[in-house]
């Protein structure tokens, strides 16, 4: 500590970096486990956009999409303390997410078949149109397997262990989905 | 070639639609068209990724993250608040701090006599048990909350407590330099006054 010129350098209260100990999976596990919230931040950015983007293809709206991100994170923050560490942390956070939607999917399913579509501000292409307004008419666990597969690019193995059910049973609802998606998709021709 | 527009599912169940249903497709319209949509379902899907701005949306979830779940947490602070206001009340009492020493601008090179320096290292002692009170009211919830704020008050203290430290030893190398006590008794203050600030804080926040 420098005294020489009688004023001392006191410490102010700046923002933190994020510490190198979140760049690794065990760091920020550890972290979490802490309730650190700066690591929670780390796993917002790393999975927000995705998870609001599934939730909005289950909620139909941006502001509920948010609200389902939210409560997602709550429930991470409330029971960080349970995980054990079977799964990847993202797995698990995507695992809360997938019942928040799930939860919310049930709550909304009414209102759901008529805001679908005139929720956009814009009207997008008709094809993006049409393959949203029939997605939404999947049930749940074939939605969340399309949405996980085919629009965020997720490996069956991680939306095996995401929806709890062997990596075979994602395949076939991947299947399952796009032929339903297909009938009905061949039905509005 | 036996493929027939019964194998068509089958087919589509593959990552790669096999050699056979391609050849097959050339000449079956129906099944020709059902290829086309199943891929071109699986190429537009990507395109649905729905990615808006949400500048709040982090700031949101953080404020709900920090509301602690507790329910005696009002008549706990109200005890620690009674602590540290009687810890500040006798602080004042004693007046143990010699005030010219920490305001007045003493040279480095200055000394003590030994009868002030007792003085000194008395009011310190003091001063110090005092702080370590004061520490012991805020621990607690500075040791337990996980906000950046808490995280960075902590830094500040443990910042402080190493020069303080640093400082201590250069003292006792030089116990009459009054300009190493000085500047001593200015860290101990910045200690309280960040104490005082997180007690505040935590106040407000409850």
């Amino acid at each position: 500590m420098d005294t020489s010129d009688g004023a001392l350098e006191l410490p102010t209260l700046q923002p933190m970096n994020e510490p190198s100990s979140y760049s690794t999976e065990a760091g920020l596990v550890a972290a979490c486990r802490r309730q650190d919230v700066r690591a929670f931040e780390v796993l917002y950015k790393n999975h927000g956009s995705q998870l609001k983007s599934v939730a909005y293809h289950i909620t139909c709206n941006h502001q509920d999409a948010e609200d389902a991100v939210q409560e997602t994170f709550l429930r991470a923050f409330r029971a960080i303390r349970e995980f054990r560490g079977q799964s990847t942390l993202k797995t698990w956070l995507w695992r809360i997410a997938a019942n928040v939607c799930f939860d919310m999917s049930r709550k909304r399913k009414t209102e759901t078949e008529f805001t679908a579509i005139h929720d956009r501000g814009t009207s997008g292409p008709a094809q993006r149109l049409a393959l949203e307004s029939v997605i939404r008419r999947l049930s749940h666990n074939h939605r969340m397997v399309f949405l996980l597969f085919a629009v965020e690019g997720m490996k069956h193995s991680e939306i095996a262990a995401i929806l709890n059910v062997p990596e075979g049973t994602s395949k076939s609802w991947l299947f399952e989905a796009k032929k339903e998606l297909q009938r009905m998709l061949e039905s509005q021709r | 070639m036996n493929f027939k527009c019964t194998d068509l599912d089958e087919a589509l169940r593959a990552p790669e639609l096999p050699e056979d249903a391609v050849i097959h497709a050339q000449t079956c319209d129906p099944c020709r068209k059902q290829i086309e949509l199943w891929s071109s379902i699986s190429d537009f899907a990507p395109q649905l990724h729905e990615e808006w701005s949400s500048p709040a949306l982090w700031n949101r979830i953080e404020c709900r993250l920090e509301v602690p779940p507790r329910n005696t947490g009002s008549t706990a602070w109200r005890v620690v608040l009674a602590a540290a206001a009687s810890l500040l009340m006798a602080v004042g009492v004693y007046c143990f701090w010699p005030t010219p020493l920490v305001t007045s601008s003493i040279e480095p090179g200055a000394f003590l006599t030994a009868q002030t320096l007792k003085e000194v290292q008395s009011a310190e002692t003091t001063y110090v048990q005092a702080i370590e009170k004061l520490s012991a009211a805020a621990g607690p919830t500075l040791k337990n909350s996980s906000t950046p704020l808490a995280a960075m008050y902590r830094e500040k203290l443990s910042l402080l407590d190493s020069a303080i430290a640093d400082l201590k030893a250069g003292v006792a190398g030089n116990r009459y330099n009054a300009y190493l006590q000085m500047q001593l008794a200015t860290l101990y203050q910045e200690k309280q006054k960040t104490l005082e600030e997180w007690l505040e804080n935590a106040k407000h926040n409850n």
